[in-house]
């Protein structure tokens, strides 16, 4: 009796122990006077994402798109992947943030959906690659994903989605630093796959097409390749692989109909061509030993 | 056409897969002409009615090449919406005929799309929810970046063509 009583009291002690030692670690948020000094100098959240610096959109773009890669990783063929980098950066040199770090992903899901993160990071499922009729609809595809990188739609989306929450410490995320920084980074991870599985405002979606489009165009592509893609799409309402897609943008055919208003036949005279993306079937080379004796071959015959 | 030399031969060919792969079963939105060249302007060949079901036989820019209840002729592809039932079928289905062979088939590879494939874990919202950040992967995803130069010149090589677009505003009209 005495000896469990004893021990139940040393745990008692030892949670105390922690608990105290664990406050100061929160610095300004530990202690009363910590507590005021951190709501004197220290920004909510959301507010810190009001005049957000690239290196801090680059540093939350990365967590995010750790999220998406942490479902589906990218898909070991450096010859596709190198191809959608070479692509997607030609056209955000069109748009009006050419010189972010751009990078470009295929990643390994049947799923059809792409995905974008604050930064410039792009994702496209292996599942909407391979659907894709041609090099214009990938180009409408990545250009619409672009778009949401230009106009820091997720950084608005994580802001509303963080405006009651009352933590404080972004500078600590930024610099990596402590507990604080880790505690702000999961309140981010989480905003973050609220986005994700919610998606952006119906209205981001379509000013997104819309830039999209003339991304692009800009970039020598037709303008009517991402019209395409949302025909495929919405001949499949019911496909299982567009489920996640369908649940965080409108109706493909609300997107299309937004798009006829917007286009009109303005855009008619940049239609071209549509060629298809490169089926990246490698040729089968011999092997060295038996290609020898051929050549000779030939030679001796000229 | 953007691209030249020897790939005029591929880009043939491929137009030729296009229009094999096009046995796609669309639906009128708006009511309109059915035209008779795709352009604003042509004549029209007769009246498509909302919601009547098409058959595409081609997609050329702003366009697509329709048949309508028997009749011939193009209608806007922002008036054409897929019947869903035949597209999940997949193109390779809905036509039969159109075996692909040699370069063709080649050409086929990987962009037939729209198959209803299994086997690889699909990614829904509890994926997402349940998910742990991959940073292994964020960090080979950095690596495989291009800068603007190579982006350039592989842009530079494929014959892609700059053009000076305006944005566009959300009720350009028509």
């Amino acid at each position: 009796m005495t000896r469990r009583l004893l021990y139940r009291l040393l745990a008692i002690v030892t949670m105390l122990g922690m608990t105290t030692q664990a406050i100061p670690q929160f610095g300004g948020l530990g202690g009363i006077g910590g507590l005021i000094k951190g709501v004197k100098n220290a920004k909510n959240l959301s507010e810190s994402f009001r005049n957000i610096s690239e290196p801090e959109e680059i540093k939350i773009g990365g967590d995010l798109a750790g999220i998406i890669l942490g479902v589906a990783p990218l898909i070991q063929d450096s010859a596709k992947q190198r191809y959608v980098n070479r692509l997607g950066r030609w056209l955000a040199l069109h748009s009006d943030r050419p010189d972010l770090p751009w990078k470009f992903g295929i990643i390994e899901t049947d799923d059809v959906n792409a995905f974008s993160m604050p930064g410039g990071y792009v994702l496209i499922t292996r599942g909407m690659f391979e659907g894709m009729r041609s090099e214009s609809e990938l180009a409408g595809v990545l250009s619409h994903e672009i778009s949401h990188v230009v106009r820091r739609d997720h950084i608005a989306a994580l802001q509303q989605s963080l405006r009651n929450s009352a933590l404080t410490g972004f500078s600590d995320y930024v610099s990596g630093g402590g507990i604080v920084g880790s505690v702000v980074k999961t309140a981010i991870i989480n905003a973050g796959k609220d986005i994700f599985t919610r998606g952006l405002n119906k209205s981001d979606e379509f000013d997104a097409d819309r830039m999209g489009v003339v991304v692009a165009a800009r970039s020598g592509f037709s303008p009517f390749g991402l019209v395409g893609v949302l025909q495929t799409l919405s001949a499949a309402p019911d496909a299982k692989g567009n489920a996640l897609m369908n649940r965080t943008h409108p109706l493909p055919i609300e997107r299309i109909d937004r798009l006829d208003r917007a286009m009109g036949t303005g855009m008619d005279a940049l239609a071209l061509a549509d060629v298809k993306v490169p089926s990246f079937e490698q040729p089968k080379i011999p092997e060295a030993p038996q290609q020898t004796p051929v050549r000779k071959k030939v030679k001796r015959k000229t | 056409m953007r691209r030249s030399g020897k790939l005029s031969l591929a880009a043939l060919l491929v137009f030729c897969a296009i229009r094999a792969d096009a046995a796609e079963k669309g639906l009128i939105i708006r009511a309109g002409d059915l035209l008779a060249q795709p352009f604003i302007d042509a004549t029209s060949a007769g009246k498509v009615t909302p919601a009547q079901p098409v058959t595409i036989v081609e997609r050329r820019g702003a366009w697509v090449n329709v048949d309508a209840s028997g009749k011939s002729g193009w209608v806007r592809l922002l008036n054409v919406r897929l019947e869903p039932a035949v597209a999940i079928i997949g193109p390779n289905k809905a036509a039969p005929n159109a075996k692909p062979t040699g370069m063709t088939s080649l050409l086929r590879t990987g962009s037939s799309g729209r198959t209803v494939t299994t086997g690889v874990k699909g990614m829904d919202e509890e994926d997402i929810r349940n998910a742990t950040p991959n940073y292994v992967e964020v960090a080979l995803l950095d690596t495989m970046a291009v800068d603007a130069a190579d982006a350039r010149a592989n842009a530079s090589r494929a014959s892609l063509t700059e053009r000076s677009v305006a944005y566009l505003d959300k009720k350009r009209g028509k």
